[in-house]
Order: C-alpha cells, then sequence, then structure tokens
C-alpha cells in the first residue's frame, strides 16, 4: 500500500480528506441528506406553491378553515394553527434555520478562530489582554445585545447592507426579512466567543511542538506559523466545533423565538415552528413532529458529516 | 503559577466594572423605560418617577452615581419590584438555578464523560454508534421541546411527576433531566474526539510501550489529556447554562435567577440587570480562571509564563 | 470492512427508531375524553389554589397597575366599595352605605365602625385620608394616581403644583377668565372644608421654576396676573377628601363624574397602613411588617413561587369569608398553568390563558370553561398624522375590507367589535345607543339595512374606497392587486405577547385577498413596542388592546379624547371632545349614554382606529370551586369563593353559571347590599 503511494504523485491534504470522506458511508449519507434540504429549501417553496398553490403565508380568509389540519393528500404535513400549509412552512423556515446556522456560523469561525489562534500563539501580555475581551463579552448577557441590535438596527433605520443581502440573498427585502439578518450576525457574534476559547487552547497545546519550532527555526513570519501551521492543525476540533456551533446558534436561534424575539410573522424558522408545536404537542402533534424531525434530521446529518469530516481532515489518523 | 493566578484574580473586579458600563450602555440604548407600560402614563406622573429615580439628571450623573454605588457593593433597590433590593433577590433566587444548574451540569458529566470514553475505547463499537446517536438527538432536540415532552410523558401518561413548580425531589427529577441532556450530549462527544486523539498520541504509546497496564494509561494519562477540551467547554457551558435555565425555569415554573434575568431585562429593570450581570460576569471568570489553572495540570504541555 | 457496515446500519437503524418514535408520539397523545379536564378533586384542606399570572410587583396597593395584583390586592387590602362578584358594580365593603349629591360631584361615605386592621387597630375615616393623600403624593409615584385626577386639586398636587396668592387672596379661574359663580347646594354637614372645596376653583400653576416660566412665556395674560404674587405650594391637605367625624368620609370632586363610584373598588383607592408605612418605612410591606384589612392576611411569602394568605380573623366580616386560605402562584407560561391545572394541582387560573389552538378541545369541558364576554377590546390604531392614512376614506377600505366575523371565529373566543364600545358589557349603553343610531339614520335618510351594516365586512365598497382615494384596485385573475399601494413604508406593528402574532397574521391575509395590499407584519418586544406606538413613531397599523379602568363606557371612549390621546393614531377632534364633555355634564344616565352614543357614532366616522374584537374571559375552575363568576374584568372577590366537597353540587355547564342560582353567595350578598338599600329609603 505505501509502496502505490509513493509512486503516484502525491496527492493534497484536500484530495486526500475528500477521499477519505467519501469512503464513510454515514458521511456522505449525512452530505446527501444536507444537499437535498439545502436544494429542497431552495426550490421547495416553488414546487409546493405549483403543485398545491400554497405559499408559506396562504391562509384560509374563512376563520372556520383557519385551524389545525391533520395531514393529509392536500396538506402532506397538515396545517398550523393558522390553517396554513405546514409543508411549506418548513420549507421556507428551513431556509432560514440554514441560514441561521450557516452565516452565523461563518462569523463566527471567521472571527473566532484568527482571534483564538492569535492569542494562543502570541501568548504572554497581548494574550492576556485578549482573553480578558472574551471575558468581558461573555459577560454581557446576549439577550439584551439581540433586543438593542434589534430595537436600534430593526424597521427604517436598518443598515443598507443589511438590506442589501435580505434583498439578494433572502429573496424578498423587507422590514420583515432584514429582521432576521440582523439576527445572524447577532448571533455570530456571540457565538464566536467559544470559537476562540477552543482555538487558543488548541493552539497552546501545539505550539510547543517540534514543527512549530522547527518553523520558527528557518524563520517563517509569525503570521506564517499561525496560519499555515497552526491553524490547518486544529481543523479537527475546529471543525467538530463548528458543527456544534451550527446547531447551537440554531438553537438559540428557536430559544430566542420561544421567547417571542426570533424572526419577524409571518416567517417562520424551524424553531419557531418547533416552539409553536410544542404548545399543541397534546392534540395537533403534527406541528411539532413536522418541523422537529427536519430539523432533527438535519442536525443529525451536519454532526455525522462532521464526524467524518473530522476523521478525514485530521492529520494524525494517516498514521493508523 | 500562583502569581498568574493573583494577577487574573485582580483584574477581575475592573472587567466586571467594564461589563457592568457596556451593559448600562445597552440597556439605555434599548427603548422602553421600567415603568412603560400599555396605559400611558400622565405627564406629572412620568415626572415624579423621573425625578425619585434621578432619570431627570444628565446622564454622567446619572452613570456616576450607579458607579459609586456598585463600587461600594450595593446594587440599589429593584425598580420594578419595589422595596425589594438587588442583593436580596440575587441571594434569594440563586440558589434555585444554582441547584438546577448544579445537579444539572453534574449529571451531564456523569452520563457524558463515561459515554465518550467508553464510545473511544470502543471506537466503531455498536456501543460507539448508538451512544453517539444519542448524544447528536439530544443536540438536536431544544430543551423548550424536550421538557414539555417530558411532562407529557411522566406527568400525564404516567403520573409519575408533577408536571411543574418547585418543591420536593420529584419536582426536581424533569427540569435537571431537560437541562443535562444537551450538555451530556456536548460533553459526550467533545470526551470522545479529546480521548481518540489523546490516546493515538505518542506519549500513551510510549506510556503502553513501557509495559504500563491500560487502567493506568487510560486513568493516569489519556484521561487527563483527553479532558481538554471537555474543559475549555465547561466554561463557557456554565455561563451558556444560564440561558439553559431560563427555558426550564419558564416551562417548569421554577423561581430561578435566569428567569429573573431575563424578566428584569423585559422589564427594564436597570439596578438589577447590572446587578445580576456584575454577578454573573465575576462568576464566569471566576470559571473561566479555574478552568486555565487546570489546563496547566492536566495538560503538561500548556505553560504560563 | 464488516464491522464497520454492520455498525453503519446499526447508525440507521438508531435514526430509524427516532422517526418510528415520533410517529408514536402521534398514535398516544390523543387521549379520550373524559368529562373533566385532568385531575379533578377537591384539595384535602379548604384552600384554593390559583394562579394569578407574573410576580406582583410589590404589595404596596398604590404602586402598580397590572392586573395578577389587583386580584392579590382583593384578598389582603379592602376600600370603600368592593367589586360585586357577577358584574363587577360596587357593592358595601369599608363603606356600609354612601351618598352621592345630584350633580354627582360629591360622595359621602358612611363607615363601617367594626372594621379593623390585621394588627386590630380600628379603621376611621382618617385611613381614607391619609391613603389618598399617600396615593397622590409625588414621592409616592403612583402609576394609577390619574385614575383619581377627577378628585378636586388631586391633579395639582400630584404634579407639584402651586396655588397663586396675590393681595392676601388665592387667585382664581374667574381672575383669568370670568365665569358665572356657581351655586353651591348643600350636601351633608357645612364645614370650613367644605367651604373651601366649594369656593370657586383656584388658580394652579406649576412649582417648578424652569416649567413655570415657560408656561407664563406662552401666556402673557397669565404672566401679567402672575406678576408679584406669592406661590402656595399645594400639599395633601388640599385634595378633596375630608373626615367628617371618624366614620363619615366626603370626597369632592372638581367635575361630575359620573362613573367614579365604580372606581373607588380599584387598588389605588384601597386602604394603606398608616401606623404601618411611618413605622417601617420602604419596607412597611415585607411580610414581617406589614398590616392589611382585607379579608386574607399574609401568612407566607416566596417571591416568585408563592404568595399564601389566610384568614384574618380582625376582618370585620371573617364569618363570612369561606376559604381557609389562598394560595397564589405567579405562572407566566400558558402551557404550563394547564399543566398545572391538568394534573390538578391548581385549582383556577386567570383569564387569557388558554391558547387559542387549545380552545376547541377545552371547550368540551362544559363545567370548567369560562367563555364570557370581558369588557376588554382589540383595536389597530392608524396613524393618522401620515399618509396615506390621514385619508379617511383609505381607513374605511381598511375597515371593510376586513372580515371580523372571521376574524373572531378564527380566534375562536372573541366576538367581532363594531364599534368603540364592546357590546355585551352595558346592556343600558346599547339601548341607548341603538336609539341614537336610529335617529341619527332617519336625519340623514339612510335605509335601514345599509345602516345596519355600515361598519361590515363589504369589499367592495372597500376597493371602491381604496380606488377614490387614489390606489386603484385593479383585478388580476382570481386576485386583486393594488400597485400603487404604498406597502413598503408601512407595516402592522404589534408586540411579541400571545396571539397578537396569529391576528396580524390573518388581517394580513384578509387585505391581501381582499384589498390586494400585503402590509409588512413587525412585531417588537413589548417594551420597544410601546414607546414607538405611543409616540408615533410607526406607519401604518399598530395593535391595541385596552382593557377598562371601570365598568362605564367612558373609559373606552376617553382613549381618543384631548391631545396627545391613549389612541395614538394623532387623532384630535375638538368636536369629539365637546360631545363627551356635554356627556359627562349631563346627570340623567340615560341621556348621558345617549350623548356618548353620538359622540361614538362620530368618532367611528372618523376613524382613527379600526375596532376588530371584544375579548373573552377564557379561564378554567375545577367544578368544585364555587362562587367564583368570570365577570367582565376578572376581579374576583374572594370571601365570595368557596369549595363544595359534594360533587352534586358541583357547577355544572358554566356556560349558565351567572343565572344559576346559588344561595349562599346570593344570600351573602344580598346581606351585604341591604345596608346600601336601607340608606337609601
Amino acid at each position: 500500500m505505501s509502496e502505490e503511494v509513493s509512486t503516484q504523485k502525491p496527492t493534497s491534504l484536500w484530495r486526500d480528506a475528500w477521499r477519505r470522506l467519501l469512503k464513510n458511508k454515514l458521511a456522505v449519507f449525512g452530505l446527501c441528506v444536507l444537499v437535498f434540504m439545502v436544494v429542497a429549501v431552495i426550490v421547495g417553496p416553488y414546487i409546493v406553491k405549483a403543485a398545491t398553490g400554497f405559499s408559506y403565508d396562504t391562509m384560509p380568509t374563512d376563520g372556520n378553515l383557519a385551524r389545525s389540519m391533520p395531514p393529509s393528500l392536500q396538506h402532506p404535513m397538515g396545517t398550523d394553527d393558522a390553517g396554513r400549509d405546514l409543508l411549506a412552512r418548513v420549507l421556507q423556515g428551513g431556509r432560514i434555520s440554514l441560514m441561521v446556522g450557516i452565516i452565523s456560523t461563518l462569523v463566527s469561525l471567521l472571527i473566532g478562530v484568527s482571534y483564538g489562534a492569535i492569542a494562543g500563539y502570541l501568548g504572554g501580555f497581548i494574550d492576556n489582554v485578549m482573553m480578558r475581551i472574551v471575558d468581558i463579552f461573555y459577560s454581557i448577557p446576549y439577550i439584551l445585545i439581540v433586543i438593542v441590535l434589534l430595537a436600534v438596527f430593526g424597521g427604517p433605520s436598518t443598515p443598507e447592507w443589511i438590506k442589501w443581502l435580505s434583498t439578494n440573498i433572502g429573496g424578498a427585502g423587507n422590514q420583515g426579512l432584514s429582521q432576521i439578518f440582523l439576527l445572524f450576525f447577532a448571533l455570530g457574534l456571540v457565538s464566536w466567543l467559544t470559537m476562540a476559547r477552543v482555538v487558543r487552547g488548541q493552539v497552546l497545546t501545539l505550539k510547543n511542538q517540534e514543527f512549530v519550532l522547527a518553523a520558527k527555526a528557518t524563520g517563517v513570519s509569525t503570521f506564517g506559523i499561525i496560519f499555515r501551521h497552526l491553524i490547518p492543525n486544529t481543523l479537527g476540533p475546529v471543525i467538530v466545533y463548528a458543527t456544534l456551533t451550527i446547531p447551537s446558534v440554531m438553537l438559540t436561534e428557536a430559544f430566542l423565538s420561544f421567547l417571542g424575539l426570533g424572526v419577524q410573522p409571518p416567517y417562520a424558522s424551524w424553531g419557531s415552528l418547533a416552539a409553536d408545536g410544542i404548545k399543541n404537542l397534546a392534540i395537533f402533534p403534527w406541528q411539532l413532529i413536522a418541523p422537529g424531525v427536519t430539523m432533527a434530521l438535519t442536525l443529525f446529518s451536519l454532526n455525522f458529516l462532521g464526524d467524518g469530516l473530522r476523521d478525514a481532515l485530521d492529520p494524525q489518523t494517516r498514521k493508523f | 503559577m500562583l502569581s498568574f493566578i493573583i494577577r487574573r484574580t485582580l483584574i477581575i473586579i475592573p472587567m466586571a466594572l467594564i461589563v457592568v458600563t457596556l451593559t448600562w450602555g445597552l440597556v439605555r440604548l434599548a427603548p422602553g423605560n421600567f415603568y412603560t407600560g400599555e396605559k400611558k402614563l400622565p405627564a406629572a406622573i412620568e415626572a415624579n418617577i423621573k425625578k425619585k429615580y434621578g432619570l431627570d439628571q444628565p446622564w454622567y450623573t446619572q452613570y456616576g452615581m450607579m458607579m459609586s454605588n456598585i463600587i461600594r457593593g450595593d446594587f440599589g433597590d429593584s425598580v420594578k419590584y419595589q422595596g425589594q433590593s438587588v442583593n436580596e433577590i440575587i441571594t434569594r433566587h440563586l440558589p434555585y438555578s444554582a441547584t438546577i444548574g448544579i445537579l444539572g451540569y453534574l449529571l451531564a458529566l456523569l452520563i457524558g464523560l463515561s459515554a465518550g470514553t467508553f464510545a473511544a475505547l470502543k471506537q466503531n463499537s455498536s456501543f460507539d454508534y448508538g451512544s453517539m446517536s444519542l448524544a447528536m438527538l439530544g443536540l438536536s432536540v431544544p430543551n423548550f421541546v424536550l421538557g414539555p415532552l417530558l411532562v407529557l410523558v411522566f406527568s400525564f401518561w404516567l403520573y409519575w411527576l408533577p408536571p411543574a413548580r418547585w418543591g420536593g425531589i420529584a419536582g426536581l427529577i424533569l427540569p435537571v433531566c431537560t437541562l443535562a441532556a444537551i450538555y451530556a450530549a456536548y460533553i459526550a462527544r467533545l470526551t470522545r474526539a479529546g480521548m481518540l486523539e489523546v490516546l493515538r498520541s505518542d506519549y500513551i504509546r510510549t506510556a503502553r510501550a513501557k509495559g504500563l497496564d491500560e487502567k493506568t494509561v487510560l486513568f493516569r494519562h489519556a484521561l487527563r489529556g483527553g479532558l481538554v477540551p471537555v474543559l475549555s467547554f465547561t466554561g463557557p457551558a456554565l455561563a451558556a447554562l444560564l440561558a439553559g435555565t431560563v427555558v426550564v425555569e419558564k416551562v417548569f415554573a421554577i423561581p430561578g435567577l435566569g428567569n429573573i434575568f431575563i424578566q428584569s431585562v423585559f422589564n427594564r429593570d436597570e439596578p438589577l440587570i447590572l446587578g445580576i450581570v456584575a454577578f454573573l460576569s465575576i462568576l464566569i471568570m471566576v470559571f473561566n480562571l479555574i478552568v486555565d489553572v487546570c489546563y496547566g495540570f492536566l495538560d503538561p504541555r500548556i505553560r504560563y509564563e | 470492512m464488516e464491522n464497520r457496515t454492520s455498525s453503519c446500519n446499526n447508525r440507521l437503524l438508531a435514526l430509524f427508531l427516532l422517526w418510528t418514535t415520533a410517529l408514536g408520539l402521534v398514535g398516544c397523545s390523543t387521549s379520550a375524553s373524559s368529562k373533566y379536564f385532568g385531575r379533578t378533586s377537591p384539595p384535602s384542606d379548604n384552600v384554593l389554589r390559583y394562579v394569578t399570572g407574573s410576580e406582583p410587583e410589590t404589595l404596596d396597593p398604590q404602586l402598580p397597575d397590572g392586573q395578577p395584583e389587583a386580584r392579590i390586592f382583593m384578598a389582603l387590602y379592602e376600600g370603600l366599595v368592593e367589586y360585586g362578584p357577577k358584574d363587577q358594580q360596587p357593592i358595601p365593603a369599608l363603606a356600609k352605605s354612601w351618598e352621592i349629591s345630584p350633580k354627582v360631584d360629591e360622595f359621602i361615605f358612611h363607615l363601617r365602625q367594626d372594621a379593623k386592621w390585621s394588627d386590630g387597630k380600628p379603621i376611621t375615616a382618617n385611613d381614607f385620608v391619609y391613603s389618598l393623600r399617600r396615593g397622590f403624593s409625588p414621592e409616592t409615584t403612583s402609576r394609577t394616581a390619574g385614575l383619581g385626577y377627577a378628585i378636586k386639586y388631586s391633579e395639582d398636587f400630584n404634579g407639584e403644583k402651586v396655588f397663586i396668592k396675590k393681595d392676601g387672596r388665592f387667585l382664581t379661574e374667574a381672575d383669568l377668565e370670568p365665569t358665572p359663580a356657581k351655586p353651591s347646594t348643600p350636601f351633608g354637614p357645612e364645614t370650613e372644608f367644605r367651604k373651601f372645596m366649594q369656593s370657586p376653583t383656584r388658580l394652579t400653576i406649576y412649582g417648578d421654576e424652569k416649567k413655570r416660566t415657560k408656561v407664563l412665556d406662552g401666556d402673557e395674560k397669565l404672566k401679567a396676573l402672575v406678576q408679584g404674587a406669592e406661590f402656595v405650594p399645594i400639599e395633601g391637605k388640599d385634595i378633596g377628601v375630608e373626615a367628617i367625624d371618624d366614620y363619615t368620609l366626603r370626597i369632592t370632586l372638581k367635575q361630575s363624574a359620573p362613573y367614579f363610584l365604580g372606581l373607588f373598588a380599584h387598588q389605588f383607592f384601597r386602604l394603606v397602613p398608616q401606623h404601618a408605612i411611618e413605622k417601617h418605612g420602604k419596607d412597611w410591606t415585607r411580610p414581617e411588617n406589614i398590616v392589611t384589612n382585607g379579608p386574607f392576611k399574609i401568612k407566607e411569602y416566596r417571591p416568585y413561587d408563592r404568595l399564601i394568605v389566610e384568614r384574618d380573623p380582625n376582618y370585620w366580616d371573617a364569618k363570612n369569608v369561606h376559604l381557609d386560605r389562598i394560595d397564589f402562584y405567579p405562572v407566566e407560561e400558558n402551557s404550563t398553568i394547564l399543566n398545572l391545572y391538568k394534573a390538578g394541582s391548581i385549582d383556577a387560573f386567570l383569564n387569557h390563558t388558554v391558547p387559542s389552538s387549545w380552545i376547541n378541545e377545552v371547550r368540551q369541558y362544559k363545567d370548567e370553561y369560562l367563555d364570557f364576554p370581558e369588557a376588554a377590546t382589540a383595536y389597530y390604531s392608524m396613524n393618522t398624522t401620515k399618509p396615506p392614512f390621514d385619508n379617511v376614506k383609505v381607513r374605511r377600505a381598511f375597515l371593510l375590507g376586513l372580515d371580523r366575523e372571521a376574524l373572531s371565529k378564527f380566534r375562536k373566543i372573541t366576538q367581532p367589535l363594531y364599534g368603540k364600545v364592546p357590546q355585551g358589557s352595558f346592556p343600558d349603553y346599547a339601548k341607548a345607543a341603538a336609539k341614537v343610531g336610529e335617529e341619527i339614520r332617519n336625519e340623514k335618510g339612510i335605509a335601514a339595512d345599509a345602516w345596519e351594516k355600515r361598519y361590515k365586512f363589504d369589499p367592495e365598497t372597500a376597493r371602491k374606497l381604496l380606488t377614490e382615494a387614489g390606489f386603484p384596485v385593479v383585478k388580476n385573475g382570481d386576485q386583486f392587486e393594488c400597485p400603487t399601494f404604498p406597502v413598503d413604508r408601512l407595516a402592522i406593528n404589534f408586540n411579541t405577547n400571545e396571539n397578537n402574532k396569529s391576528v396580524a397574521e390573518f388581517l394580513q391575509a384578509q387585505w391581501k385577498r381582499n384589498l390586494g395590499v400585503t402590509v409588512p407584519l413587525k412585531t417588537m418586544e413589548f417594551k420597544t413596542y410601546l414607546p414607538f406606538f405611543k409616540s408615533l413613531q410607526y406607519e401604518g397599523f399598530a395593535q391595541f388592546l385596552w382593557s377598562g379602568d371601570y365598568m362605564d363606557p367612558y373609559t373606552f371612549l376617553s382613549l381618543q379624547y384631548g391631545k396627545d390621546n391613549e389612541g395614538a393614531a394623532g387623532f384630535y377632534d375638538p368636536k369629539y371632545d365637546k360631545l363627551l364633555d356635554d356627556a359627562n355634564v349631563e346627570l340623567d344616565a340615560q341621556k348621558r349614554y345617549e350623548l356618548m352614543a353620538r359622540a361614538e357614532e362620530y368618532l367611528m366616522e372618523q376613524l382613527p382606529m379600526i375596532p376588530l374584537t371584544v375579548n373573552a374571559t377564557n379561564w378554567m375552575k375545577k367544578p368544585y370551586v364555587k362562587g367564583m363568576y368570570p365577570n367582565p374584568g376578572t376581579l374576583l372577590p374572594w370571601k365570595f369563593v368557596y369549595i363544595e366537597r359534594n360533587p352534586a353540587k358541583w357547577d355544572k355547564d358554566v356556560a349558565n353559571i351567572m343565572n344559576v342560582p346559588d344561595a349562599q353567595v346570593d344570600q351573602q350578598l344580598a346581606d351585604l347590599v341591604s345596608t346600601q338599600k336601607a340608606a337609601q329609603k
């Protein structure tokens, strides 16, 4: 085996990882489910609209029809308490939930990884100051940050770039959606802290190892050491953390929905649908099960994929 | 090491004051006031209230007064719950949150650590997959869903446990389990990942090569290194437990500090918000300090200058 | 490799199990319905366990304005009168009888001589004088003091104003604007204080120099008048409350206020203990210091957990207090409250608590679910200061384009609201309104059926009105479109509290279908919403809930009264104010109602708000709890409540509860009211 490899031209780390990933059936399964989910939430609403005429906000205007109906051919997932098609709502809610997870996690990765790595590597006074700043941010209640952000930047005073994002990514530019985008950034700004701590912890254990010392000795710049040598070596835990961050951000969004601070109606997220559904658990269980199972399946897949990526990317596993 | 601990301890108080200042700014930025209600107040009454609480003073005077009081350890009275001091509210309600929080986290540690370690030792076994699937299930269910589900099953189908309110050990079971679920899942996954990493490392192989028996390798060497990720999670987790307890306190109607804090934010009860934030920030910083100190003990590769 | 595949199967199996568990839940959860909702057996002690909503702000009755507190105060404190159990009309409490002056601007109360505080100290008229002076004192910062502003000089005292003394006498309003002196009719014993009260109303002005200068700079005439005058601060002793003797109290209003008697049951007017307040200062409400005078006194108080009150043996009517104890639990989460009720841990809970999706389920329990009209209404205010809602045609179009019948069916527990005043709560007013409506119809020569339908759902007229207003509605396929309507600036604004969301979503769907206008929704956290709404920062619609402060239509009609009014629609119309002023000086009750009905009709023509629904009480009680009635404000006089242990006597079919006689309650009520009846004869 090792002889074969040595005769081939050397494979890059990423190509190698990708090959390993494809070998992991569960990761592939997770990836497939995720791709399916992404495609479904992107095109699904249009298909449902075309096939049945329901969109996420189609509500019967007759008061008698505006009520919870169990799953049927017309409404495969049943309806919510206002008589709206749950399938259409779950698909639309998926857009928001996935965006919450992905955008906020990207924000947290971007800030958290570089921040943590710099703090951990430089050490000493700078590390001290940087980590104290993280501590300070930790201690400010994020509920307060969210309320202030939504109140100060919501409505007419929404910054233009957020409006632009919500128009171009969200598909419809109005006040309701720009609020959601504000929420993404608020959540991202809160969740990078953990990432920074984790990466710093990781870098602390790595920075005294031989390969770093060697790089230092050969005159690699500090910037180079951090971003070329240290960060790639923290990828394993970072990916595990990122896969934990996505669900935790989605859950935080759900928690805010539970408190009434999440997405703006008539939009929904999986979290807000579940928060609504839980109230009716004993009488209209499908209202929890439809969004709940979809959300759980997605998070499951994310975690499977994260594990697979970890196994594939971790340079240490190649020794076995 | 000792000087490191002293330095970090000394810095906690000024940092808490920075946190209080930032929070104060946020509260002032948020619209609404503690006295805004559904019904409009006559101008005279609003003026009376402003006068009583010094809100008619310029902001820097108000800030100065607030800070000088806080430095003296006096957070004043809650403006919503009149006649109750902030210190009194915190000491009265902290035990409720602490009880479910600590019990929940201990339960989570117990489950998470053992499940994670075993899963790592028996990687790719059915126990590994079973426990990790369960952990993922734990991660994918919000606790405001899990709580009512448990109530439905244990209070209304089986009639074993009370559905809500504080009182007795029976009343603790459901909230603690609800709280523990998600943390157990996190910890199990982190322990497994950390342990796998360590089990493959050179020093474990050296230890094995030295002929140490498996138990010693596991408990004296591997577990120590494998715990590092769990540790760095514990500091933030204890902070996040506050948010976690909010849902549990709401669902189970428990008079804990978490719920009171959220309410104080919604009520714009400034002294109470600042008091709780100051208290919690100190708590979190102390936890983080302990975590950092533990790093040093657990992982000999980390050094503090 | 082998191992890998099988474990992979294991994982898939785990996944499959998750799905089936989830589906299994569906199967089991819909349980068979029984006669009662959950566990139903009376508590072993003679105690009522009640959830009253959020944690009380304080136990000082003069400070908070919330309903949860109001119910607790009804157990702990008593005032001159108490709310009647069924209709919330005033019944004797500490006052055993009263007289009202013909102009309804003076009240004389005859107090009971056997009433005592919980520490045994007797209650006299001086306690009332103290309580009211304290309530209006600026230092107390009572948020409800505004309700009593009709009491003479109370507003000036509360606003830290001063009398103006010049040349040895106080300036009066006549100095500013000559008005004929009103003759004083004798009422009760003539005293020095009454002479002061009946003397011409004195001029008052801000005590604070900055504010005073501001007022004076804007009023040359007043400035000249005040020149060189001396300012005398208004004190508590100047307000219109007088102890004629130890057991007779006189209250003087600045103008006639026919609704005022009912207000005396409000928590602001309940007695507070001078001796305890003076001894303990702000700590007087602590359980170890507190002194109360209601049917119950504090036994145990654990904030956010429980407030337990027990029967007070010193209470003057203690023999007619049936419960030994009431346990008040503060719980806010509605589903948690329902869970506690279902598990039999509580016996009853506050109003508006059953979530709308649960109504159909809960309604089956006919012996427990209380669905009665409330003196509470939901409106949408429209910002009339900004286009397009400055145009009454647009406002009307949105009113007519809304099927309120459908909204009520959708909400399941509300009735459509077609005017300003909730129908059902004020039967006499409804009669007057019908009469006035008929008169106006004849004046205008409108056909009877058209008149009947004038504010009801009529999408066609709505579209026509919108088109006339410059926003043409066009038909596109089977849908309507109104492309020029500026929806991007507008929003339906509401706060995040329960049920508001579903109402807003329903209205959005209605207007989308009927007018082709999709107004975006905007929800805000409660405290963020209120200033946004009240200061008219919103554009479009803003949701507005109002529950009456007292049982008179005026509490609803006054919402649009005066500049800067509660309604927050930017609406101010002197003509409307005049109509209401005229009504309030009318002494004949029926005529007054007719004048008010005219004002209401005028307001509906101007339409600064869209009336939506009359709320329903929407709460539950176990059938063994008796003497507890779904009155319009869910303000429950606790001494009527008792636990019935004989299942044969339990409440049945509570939809009819108001008409079913209960010998014990009826007798108790008759005994109480008899003192006032005797005095009237």
